[in-house]
């Protein structure tokens, strides 16, 4: 045997025995180490998601089912939809402390805090930013308790304590209207966002340019978080936010058409650049005679197929609410299939704040259902997503 | 200090390969099932037990290249050294090693992403933890044929019981 391994390093040319297994050392390691290398970098790149990832899960097991969801339906009133909620821990420690709309509102700010604190790093800009959807969400409250001139304690419910602001909402609530609110805004990045809509506001009076500004640099600034992304992960991140933009435009155009507005009056409204629907398709959307004139140019997007059989009701009811349920519809399938598609990275968590807003807003339909009279079970089944 | 022969020290090349290249897999397993299974016990505390029966899976690939680590040692010559083994032997033995090792690195890394999703799916719904423990254990596979393959290997190159 020695001999014939002695002959085959000779026939190889290796001048001795020990250069030979020297050799073959050598590329047993670097064998080894290639395979090491490529079997482990897939497995890095997902690594950072698992412990977000099971905390999350453990919150979706948590998450109402259908059935759950039929039981608190079928509350009689208001207070067995707060007794139902005191039973689930999650909601149980604001139920009692919070109005029922701040309670829901506390418990899906705290879901958006705890996810910007657990995401890896590479998706952690954009979860951050996305937080100041509560700061944005508390200072159009403000101003809209002011202008309705509502007191502090009214105010106080309308306000959820998250956000970069909390700290500063105190001296917000306390101000006497809208323009003591803005001007208490000074030191924040906000008198910037809103300087084009405060002269509007004081000529008008309407709040909705003031609104519509916030809304927009949060959309705007949320896709620039995520616009180059990283890896498969944050890239399914941006196409998440990119939808979440597209479907925010096309509703404000809908909208828009519905009354009736032309271009120059809804452009400013508009997150300038979308995702699936760039610039010069938003244009032609805004430019459209009508409803269905948008509809139709949606062709060859996945919007069009759903908001045309949508049209027939809109053309009978001429109310938007289906539209708007199935673009809230189709956001929360976009995240099913992230959240199926990537199951060891980002897939699980943006599965679980889609799935955590929509049982927010059932909750709030709901519970908005119970309070108005004439609100039978079926018709607010109805209108949950 | 003692003359080592070249076959003894081949097959420490094994032994190193055995317990190095199993070891980091089921290291990095044991890791993602861990940091799972914190996640899960974060959310809810009772997740504890589960987590470190899900956690210590990844772990019988590092106990194989353990094994057969040892076995190397102690059949080659190298903590016995009333036995030698010849340069073929020594071929084999790294052979042995290379097989549990880089089985394990695989089964150990595959366990471990199982384990850890199989963490998720019970804390979500705990009915799962049976067929989490299932799913889990079928990536022990590929570390047993590995664990065979470096026993078959040794015992027909007389390196056990020659």
């Amino acid at each position: 045997m020695v001999e014939d391994i002695t002959t085959l390093v000779t026939a190889l040319g290796f001048p001795s025995y020990e250069i030979f297994l020297a050799v073959m050392i050598l590329a047993i390691i670097v064998i080894g180490a290639i395979v090491v290398i490529t079997t482990i970098r897939p497995v890095l790149e997902f690594f950072p998601y698992t412990y977000p990832n099971a905390r999350v899960r453990a919150r979706t097991g948590r998450l109402f089912t259908e059935k759950e969801f039929s039981e608190i339906v079928e509350s009689q009133n208001i207070e067995e939809v707060k007794n139902y909620l005191r039973g689930v821990p999650d909601y149980a420690k604001y139920i009692d402390t919070y109005p029922l709309e701040k309670a829901l509102d506390s418990q899906l700010a705290e879901t958006y805090d705890l996810i910007a604190r657990i995401t890896p790093d590479n998706s952690k800009d954009s979860f951050k930013f996305l937080l100041k959807k509560w700061d944005i969400k508390n200072i159009k409250s403000i101003i809209i308790a002011k202008e309705a001139g509502l007191n502090h304690e009214q105010t106080v419910d309308l306000v959820v304590p998250f956000g970069e602001l909390s700290n500063k909402l105190d001296s917000l609530i306390e101000t006497d209207s809208v323009e003591e609110v803005l001007n208490a805004l000074e030191g924040t990045e906000y008198p910037r966002i809103l300087e084009d809509a405060i002269p509007i506001y004081k000529e008008t009076g309407l709040l909705l340019p003031l609104e519509a500004s916030m809304d927009k640099y949060l959309l705007e600034n949320l896709l620039k978080t995520s616009a180059t992304p990283e890896d498969d992960n944050t890239a399914l991140l941006h196409s998440y936010i990119g939808t979440l933009v597209d479907v925010a435009n096309i509703k404000i155009i809908l909208r828009a058409k519905a009354d009736n507005l032309k271009y120059e009056d809804i452009e400013p409204y508009m997150v300038s650049d979308g995702y699936e629907i760039r610039e010069w398709k938003l244009k032609e959307l805004m430019e459209a005679e009508d409803v269905s004139g948008v509809i139709s140019g949606l062709e060859g997007t996945d919007y069009a197929p759903m908001l045309s059989d949508a049209m027939t009701e809109f053309t009978e009811t001429g109310s938007m609410a289906n539209f708007e349920k199935l673009l809230d519809t189709y956001v929360v399938k976009t995240a099913k299939g992230i959240s199926l598609k990537n199951q060891f990275g980002i897939g699980p968590m943006i599965g679980f704040l889609s799935r955590k807003e929509t049982e927010v807003r059932n909750l709030k339909i709901i519970a908005r259902g119970k309070r108005e009279a004439g609100f039978s079970s079926s018709m607010i089944k109805e209108m949950l997503v | 200090m003692v003359e080592i022969v070249l076959g003894t020290a081949l097959a420490a090349i094994g032994a190193g390969l055995a317990v190095g290249l199993a070891g980091l897999g089921s290291g990095i397993g044991q890791g993602i099932a861990a940091a799972g299974s914190v996640g899960a016990v974060a959310e809810d505390p009772d997740m504890f037990a589960r987590g470190i029966i899900f956690t210590a899976l990844p772990e019988t690939q590092a106990i194989y290249g353990f094994l057969i680590a040892i076995l190397l040692l102690v059949f080659s010559g190298i903590m016995n050294p009333s036995l030698t083994l010849n340069v073929s032997q020594g071929i084999i033995a790294v052979g042995a090693g290379a097989a549990i090792g880089f089985a394990g690195l695989g089964s150990g890394m595959g366990q471990g992403i199982t384990a850890s999703s199989a963490v998720g799916a019970v804390v979500e719904e705990p009915d799962m933890f049976a067929r989490g423990i299932i799913f889990t254990a079928l990536s022990e596979t590929q570390a047993i044929y590995g664990f065979l393959i470096a026993i078959l290997l040794m015992v027909f190159a007389k390196i056990l019981g020659g």
